[in-house]
């Protein structure tokens, strides 16, 4: 008998002895570090959504927005709770610690990372911690990927402090906000240093970055952007494979055209991941080539790139079979049929607002939710700046529409990136909910 | 600015940027041959992410011990369990790995005497000293080698302020406990301490990999060797 089957006779025995329960098998959105832990059953009971204030619009402040997702509630499609943070700051992306309990939020502009209390009571979450000297401690600007190892939080980051260019890194945090160290992405030998996403692969010992662009071009009005010829130079062009463990960076792959968002498969089996380059409009997929290494190659188109859709969030199934990717500019929901990741073809596609930005879905699949804003400046003008959340069912042929709340008509602000909490089921570990639970 | 317009503009500025750049190079190793695999003991840095909080704990008796007894003074894996866990990626993934780097350890004269394996209860009103005492006696033979520590303290009030300093957090899942027992969830977190009671690594269920877990050890003791001005 080998030790795990030992120990599990041994367990066993002695859960029998106190009449123990075997564990039930967990799910949540498919989108999360691998190391995320308190995985959702089933149905998600809220949806987090950090948004950016607007001046002018209620208190013009940055908020932490929840909003009902459980069909049987009273409040289904509402929001039920707002944080406001103060001030704008460019409010961007989230991740959880790994142990789910606390919600990490950043903000591309003035650096400050707000630390939100998510477990305690996931109907009103709580900002319990603000980081205010990112730029300080780390050299980089931009903090904007929140990614949980275990007891730490990784910050993927897209500018410095400097040239405010896209050179950046990469800045590892314990899960009490304590700074611990930082990590450059290669600039030089056929890296350019630029960041944005980060996904770990941790069977592999590997993770990846993307590479977007810096505070210059982030903050910057689009129209006038891409008349300066010069700041258009300043995309990223590149992924960067990392040895986990060492935090080195092994190996850079040419990616043109500012590749964001990486989605390794969620298969047991596979180790493969996807992306797509905002500029160019390209699906490119990651994996081992017949030599077993790791290449990079383009694997499909996203619409007309000569009409630059501009693909700015994916989403991956639970199976890997499928692929959401929204594009800004035409407002168009994407869905790739990936079972073959070396060839992806489009299946289905739907207008879902005047522009799209983020996407979420749950794990079964079924429920899809997008978000519209992309950047405060780089946000459509006039009538097309829709701000709004989307929440649809998935049946298999067509998004149907279940609700939606309008971010500008409730004067919260421009809503960007999702996270999901399950209902509030945990009892806490003292005394007397021991002595209730025996 | 249109829509149709901004995308024109985006796109011409692009396209030409890509064509004078030529960017469509191939892929750029940076060493030779990809090293993505465990990385040599001493050629990575671990983080100081911690220290270890201060508490009262027991073994094999009830007369209290400080934790720190147990966390400093020689590299230390720490893990949380509870005797009757039965989660197939909980408590018996910390097992099965705890005892792969203890005949790890058996296996290499060089790191004889030089680590502790912990497992601290969850359960102090279940576990009791003299129940792990007998975790405790499995593991006798190779005592003096790599010792063996089973640890719980008097009660939650013990326990608790431990595991929210050291981020474990963890609770009752009423529904798998509706049977008339208890299953604790919790996220396996294996915690290696270095000499002076930090915190250097944390492994969960997607990286407890016996084979890493010495290579850091190795790192430490490396670590500590230069600090002494010693080479190994």
């Amino acid at each position: 008998m080998n030790r795990t089957a030992r120990y599990a006779l041994m367990a066993a025995i002695i859960a029998a002895a106190s009449g123990i329960a075997a564990p039930v098998v967990r799910a949540d959105e498919t989108c999360l570090s691998p190391y995320t832990a308190a995985l959702i059953k089933g149905q998600e009971a809220y949806l987090h959504v950090w948004t950016l204030g607007e001046k002018g619009l209620g208190d013009e402040s940055d908020k932490l927005v929840t909003i009902d997702a459980d069909p049987k509630s009273k409040t289904y499609g509402t929001v039920i709770n707002s944080v406001s943070v103060g001030g704008r700051g460019e409010a961007h992306h989230m991740g959880f610690t790994d142990d789910r309990k606390y919600l990490w939020a950043g903000r591309l502009d003035d650096n400050k990372i707000f630390i939100f209390d998510v477990g305690t009571d996931p109907a009103k979450p709580r900002l319990v911690n603000t980081i205010t000297d990112f730029s300080e401690k780390t050299g980089f600007v931009g903090p904007h990927v929140f990614y949980a190892i275990p007891g730490r939080m990784v910050v993927g980051s897209l500018s410095n402090d400097k040239t405010r260019d896209g050179v950046t890194g990469l800045a590892v945090y314990n899960n009490k906000g304590e700074f611990l160290s930082a990590h450059p992405i290669p600039a030089g030998n056929g890296g350019d240093g630029y960041g944005y996403d980060l996904a770990i692969n941790p069977k592999k010992n590997v993770f990846l970055t993307s590479s977007f662009t810096g505070w210059n071009n982030y903050m910057m009005d689009l129209g006038k952007l891409i008349k300066d010829s010069e700041a258009m130079k300043h995309f990223g062009n590149t992924m960067v494979l990392w040895n986990l463990k060492s935090m080195q960076p092994e190996k850079i792959f040419s990616v043109p055209g500012a590749p964001l968002e990486i989605r390794w498969s969620l298969k047991e089996d596979d180790d493969w991941a996807i992306t797509f380059s905002a500029l160019t409009s390209k699906l490119w997929l990651i994996s081992h080539d017949v030599n077993n290494e790791w290449q990079a190659k383009e694997v499909a188109t996203i619409g007309d790139p000569a009409k630059i859709p501009l693909p700015v969030d994916a989403s991956i199934s639970a199976d890997a079979k499928t692929l959401w990717v929204n594009t800004f500019m035409d407002g168009t929901t994407h869905l790739f049929d990936i079972s073959d990741p070396t060839k992806p073809v489009q299946i289905y596609e739907k207008i879902t607002g005047k522009q799209v930005n983020m996407i979420s879905q749950s794990w079964d699949g079924k429920r899809v939710y997008i978000t519209s804003s992309l950047l405060a400046n780089w946000d459509k003008k006039g009538s097309d700046s829709e701000q709004v959340l989307r929440a649809y069912d998935w049946d298999g042929n067509d998004l149907k529409l279940k609700f939606e709340v309008d971010f500008f008509g409730q004067k919260l602000g421009r809503p960007h990136h999702m996270k999901f909490s399950g209902p509030l089921e945990k009892a806490s570990l003292d005394m007397p909910s021991r002595a209730a639970s025996r | 600015m249109t829509r149709a317009s901004g995308a024109f503009l985006i796109g011409a500025c692009w396209r030409s940027l890509i064509a004078a750049a030529g960017i469509f190079a191939a892929v750029l190793p940076l060493r030779a041959g990809e090293s993505t695999g465990p990385p040599p003991p001493g050629s990575y840095t671990l983080d100081h992410i911690q220290r270890v909080p201060a508490g009262i704990v027991l073994e094999g008796t009830r007369f209290p011990r400080a934790l720190s007894r147990y966390t400093t003074g020689a590299i230390t894996l720490l893990a949380f369990f509870y005797s009757y866990c039965a989660d197939p990626i909980g408590c018996p993934l910390a097992w099965d790995a705890f005892e792969a780097v203890r005949d790890g350890i058996v296996a290499r004269p060089e790191l004889h005497g030089r680590v502790r394996l912990v497992f601290m209860s969850l359960d102090p009103a279940h576990d009791t000293p003299g129940m792990l005492m007998g975790f405790a006696r499995r593991n006798e033979a190779s005592a003096s080698i790599v010792p063996w520590h089973f640890l719980t303290t008097y009660s939650d009030l013990f326990l608790n302020p431990v595991l929210r300093e050291m981020g474990e957090e963890i609770s009752i899942d009423r529904e798998a406990s509706s049977g008339g027992g208890v299953v604790i969830n919790h996220l396996l977190k294996v915690f290696l301490i270095d000499k002076q009671g930090f915190v250097r690594e944390i492994y969960s269920n997607q990286s407890l990999d016996p084979a890493m877990i010495l290579g850091d050890i190795k790192t430490l003791l490396l670590e500590e060797s230069k600090a002494n001005g010693h080479k190994e």
